[in-house]
């Protein structure tokens, strides 16, 4: 036989095969890429809590979220209310005088502590655990303006740092 | 090895084969381009260029992409609208053109997304993410959206958007009227004023000359005789030329004719539509009370407790176990003794003082102070005082006869 | 030094099966080391690799069996058998999965095609009389020809238990409608129908039921049966075709052949079983199965995938509107491939007098119950010469052959009214006449 008829025999067969080969590929990925999921059954990570205005200075307790958000004139940030030891929600409690401590880094406020009715765990104001059997502090949540409302979002699918403020105008 | 002798069908077959080959690329790539090829793509970007033009791009750049969906467990709904249907809940789009129009804020303050999805308003088929079958009206679904269109399709009498307003009956069916819902309301004091009731079990209660219509919106639309019916054959207009001359329809019937104009014919078609077996969670219904108020009672005795002379007790929460009777202090729970008497009772169980007591607590009550209510130093000598007070007003009213409270375990 | 034993007999050296044998060991080795030859023998009647014989029908009801189960595990993943689930399952595949639709109509196709090309495939063997066994010897093709009919029956059951997973009105009524049918037989009937349907009503129980049956158990049954399938071709020494080339060596007087022996001793001695082959001597009449015969098997495999993509771009799937179980759809169809079942069931439905002769037990289960078992034992009572095996419609079977395409085409007939000339209310309506409107709610 010749090179040339050879040749195009080899081609034509890699063609055949090879096409064939890259398409069932190309299918096989297809089936995989429809399990990946496009849109979501699960509640959603990220709520929306209301137009800044209704959070006033100080705490607020948003028991659906089971958070806290505390507000500071234009700074917001928000603690989880749920005890890092076995779920229970916190309890807060007023400090009989606030005190300021820097946290992440930042002078923050501290007017309330939280106490934990179901084994007695302890947090100061910032999260910390200090008493009873919780292993964690607090968890941190960041907190957004949605885009398109300007209500306030908390996303509690992303903790925070202890540095995490948010300013709004 | 043997010489390989090739059939003679060989160079024809491989050819064939590179051919069925390349059809298989192409056919791979005709339906990977096909799964792109969707509207809504269009309209995502479209709505970019708008936010984008409008508020910056800072904004344009955190819209969400890709299929959206508002899934409500409690409707078990699934509604994709809002994946065209950006601008719902962005201020600025008021007057824009569908799908970038901004939804009117007032109706969503008690109607909320996220809680009612699109579609249990609005009809059309949520499952879905292309305009057409969406939007309706589709083979095999049988709510298209109950819009603008479909009004106009109507020559409706009513306000063009008033067919939506059969699905707010579908909870709101036992008010007697609800605002917002014009057309309802009109139907609905149509039906109190001409009676319907004295033929028809209407919701419920009724006559039984003429069918049952607590459910007749569930009534397959094949089972209704279009035969003496001209134009559209549909459920809906079968009712408002049924209420418009009831023996043009229906030979044999007793029915009298109403005279009801086009607009209250076509009201009372919403209304009767609007009555299906539809469940509905009860959180959803409205006229059942959400909240359970206090009686005028109730409130004026928790006000006196919070505000009167034993606040200091429900303040702390002493009040959750001991009741200090003196006070008018009733505990929920008494599980602790009255503390209007612990002065006279902690020496008597313990053999201290109270104020050795509150500082060194024992039982129950030190678990309580250590863990439930933490009181400073200074808090401490306050409850000493206010147990002290309350004593001594125990034993004011012990010498006038009126106190009754007792020291029991 | 010796060599390494890496060439000795039962040891392969790639880490893989090869595609092709590169020596002649690796050829007589073939059942271990070489994925084609385990299945195909070395050498094909080339005849019957011909592409008018058998349409390659069968292999194409493979492909579309092997395109079934790989369209199929991606929708058992997105499908859920829950009677509130299901409905809005299938409506994601078809919506927010990426190529959801696609697949699943990629599965619905070939669905429908198979059940096409598997009956193709039943017409054409009976046409080329290739349940017979022209050789006589120690041939048992009428047990291939049963056990194709099985996987036929099978084939439509897998069809039935699968469409009733959408839980769309189309799925609950004709399940309705079959499993009545199946409650007509006279006295087991209502214990059939209550152990297909998991109790009284059709719900949750018989959406299970089904599932099951349609992803373990029938798909099970099928590729064991296609196993024992290939096998037997194999041992009744290939298709009915290859017995023609074996007729023809008969009438000529094979000497021993020189290069194949049973025998190690013979070899040595001479006096070993000596093999008269046919295949060796008509060389011109065969084929190397690696490549010719695989490489042929690949353009119809790739071939059936290829178009069913491309068909599955342009054909949606149809999905109606929820089970309701209040509202029976006007008129109420069963899938193309039972329409004639269902057309038989109304013409057997007739009053004589004051009785009425109940069209679901005598068209439903006597009537193709009876042609089946007839198909099924043909082989036994078909009394035309052995020799017509393999052949296309010879002289000798034309009155079988004719009443057999009668029956076929009486059933592509009553098929043909059952979709085009049925319309509400099952009224015969010829096809030029126009369907009445059909009412919605607004």
């Amino acid at each position: 036989m010749t090179e040339e008829k050879r040749s195009r025999r080899e081609l034509l067969k890699t063609v055949g095969i090879g096409t064939g080969l890259v398409a069932l590929g190309a299918q096989g990925g297809a089936a995989l890429r429809s399990l990946v999921p496009n849109v979501s059954y699960d509640a959603p990570t990220t709520v929306k809590l209301g137009p800044p205005g209704e959070f006033p200075d100080g705490l607020k307790y948003l028991p659906e979220e089971r958070l806290f958000v505390f507000r500071e004139g234009r700074v917001l940030h928000a603690i989880s209310a749920v005890c890092t030891h076995l779920g229970c929600t916190v309890r807060a409690e007023a400090l009989s005088s606030p005190e300021t401590r820097e946290v992440g880094g930042k002078a923050l406020r501290l007017t309330h502590r939280f106490l934990c009715p179901c084994h007695g765990s302890r947090y100061t104001g910032d999260g910390t655990n200090v008493a009873g059997p919780a292993p964690r502090p607090l968890t941190w949540y960041e907190l957004s303006l949605a885009a398109d409302d300007g209500q306030l979002v908390v996303d509690l699918a992303r903790p925070v740092d202890r540095d995490f403020r948010l300013t709004i105008a | 090895m043997e010489p390989l002798r090739a059939a003679s069908f060989a160079k024809r077959d491989r050819t064939i084969l590179a051919i069925v080959g390349l059809v298989l690329i192409v056919s791979t790539g005709l339906f990977a381009w096909s799964d792109r090829k969707h509207d809504w793509r269009y309209y995502q970007a479209e709505f970019v260029r708008m936010v984008a033009e409008k508020f910056g791009a800072a904004k344009a750049s955190a819209l969400p992409t890709g299929t959206q969906q508002i899934w409500v467990p409690d409707l078990q709904r699934a509604d994709r609208c809002i994946t065209c249907h950006q601008a719902v809940s962005w201020p600025g789009f008021e007057t824009a053109e569908e799908p970038f129009r901004t939804h009117p804020k007032d109706i969503l303050r008690n109607h909320p997304v996220s809680r009612f999805g699109c579609t249990s308003c609005h009809g059309g088929q949520g499952y879905a993410v292309d305009p057409q079958e969406a939007h309706g009206p589709i083979e095999h679904w049988e709510e298209p959206v109950l819009g603008r269109q479909l009004g106009e399709s109507y020559t409706l009498a009513l306000p063009p958007s008033s067919l939506m307003q059969m699905n707010c009956n579908v909870c709101h069916r036992y008010d007697r009227s609800t605002p917002g819902a014009d057309a309802i309301n009109l139907a609905k004091s149509l039906v109190t004023e001409k009676g319907c009731r004295a033929c028809h079990v209407i919701n419920g209660r009724g006559g039984t000359i003429g069918p049952d219509l607590t459910n007749v919106g569930d009534k397959p639309a094949e089972q209704y005789d279009f035969s003496h019916l001209s134009g559209q054959q549909t459920a809906y207009a079968w009712h408002v030329g049924h209420l418009k001359d009831p023996r043009a329809l229906v030979q044999d019937t007793v029915m009298p004719n109403f005279h009801f104009s086009t607009k209250e014919a076509q009201a009372l078609a919403t209304l009767i539509l609007s009555w299906r077996r539809e469940p509905v969670p009860a959180s959803f219904l409205s006229g059942a009370p959400r909240t359970e108020p206090q009686t005028p009672e109730e409130k004026e005795a928790e006000a006196k407790m919070r505000t009167g002379p034993g606040a200091w007790f429900v303040k702390t929460g002493c009040f959750v176990c001991h009741s200090i009777s003196v006070y008018g202090v009733k505990s929920p729970a008494q599980i602790g003794p009255d503390l209007s008497v612990a002065v006279e009772d902690v020496q008597a169980r313990f053999g201290r003082t109270i104020d050795d007591f509150i500082a060194a607590p024992t039982g129950t009550m030190s678990v309580v102070l250590s863990r439930q209510i933490i009181l400073s130093p200074e808090e401490k000598q306050v409850a000493v005082q206010k147990l002290r007070e309350a004593f001594a007003e125990h034993q004011r009213q012990k010498s006038a006869g009126t106190s009754t409270a007792k020291a029991d375990h | 030094m010796a060599k390494p034993l890496a060439t000795a007999p039962g040891i392969h050296p790639r880490r893989f099966w090869s595609v092709r044998p590169r020596s002649d060991r690796e050829a007589g080795d073939a059942v271990t080391s070489n994925f084609s030859l385990h299945w195909f023998p070395a050498r094909s009647f080339r005849r019957s690799l011909a592409w008018s014989y058998s349409f390659w029908l069968g292999t194409v009801s493979a492909a579309l069996f092997l395109l079934l189960v790989l369209s199929g595990l991606p929708l058992l993943f997105l499908h859920i058998p829950s009677v509130e689930r299901a409905y809005g399952s299938v409506k994601d595949i078809e919506y927010v999965v990426t190529f959801g639709s696609w697949m699943r109509a990629v599965h619905r196709l070939s669905a429908h095609l198979m059940v096409a090309a598997v009956f193709l495939h039943l017409v054409r063997v009976f046409l080329t009389g290739a349940y017979k066994n022209a050789l006589g010897r120690a041939q048992h093709r009428e047990w291939n020809w049963v056990i194709g009919v099985v996987m036929l029956v099978s084939t439509l059951f897998l069809s039935f238990t699968g469409y009733l997973l959408p839980w769309d009105q189309l799925a609950f009524w004709a399940v309705t409608v079959g499993t009545n049918i199946a409650a007509s037989i006279p006295a087991i009937g209502p214990t059939v129908r209550e152990l297909l349907i998991g109790g009284r009503n059709i719900d949750q129980p018989t959406l299970l039921r089904f599932y099951v049956l349609h992803i373990v158990f029938l798909p099970g049954l099928l590729g064991v049966l296609f196993a024992y399938h290939m096998w037997r071709v194999r041992k009744d020494g290939g298709l009915a075709r290859a017995d023609q080339l074996g007729l023809a060596a008969e009438k000529v007087e094979l000497p021993p052949s020189p290069t194949k022996t049973y025998s190690l001793l013979g070899i040595a001695r001479g006096t070993g079983p000596t093999v008269r082959s046919t295949t060796l001597q008509a060389p011109d009449e065969l084929v190397n199965s690696v490549p010719d015969l695989v490489r042929r098997i690949g353009i119809v495999v790739l071939g059936t995938i290829a178009a069913l993509s491309m068909l599955s771009v342009f054909v949606r799937s149809p999905l109606e509107e929820p089970a309701n179980p209040l509202v029976t759809p006007n008129p109420a169809k069963a899938p193309w491939y039972f329409l004639w079942l269902q057309e038989i069931v109304t013409d057997t439905t007739f009053k004589v007098g004051s009785l009425t002769i109940n069209g679901a037990f005598l068209g439903g289960v006597l009537l193709p119950g009876a042609l089946l078992g007839l198909l099924t034992v043909w082989p036994w009572l078909d009394r035309s010469p052995a020799a017509t095996a393999g052949r296309w419609l010879p002289r000798n079977r034309r009155f079988q052959n004719a009443v057999f395409l009668l029956f076929v085409l009486g059933v592509l007939l009553l098929t043909v009214i059952g979709t085009f000339c049925r319309g509400p209310y099952w009224h015969f309506y010829w096809p030029w006449e126009a369907w009445p409107q059909v009412p919605s709610r607004i």
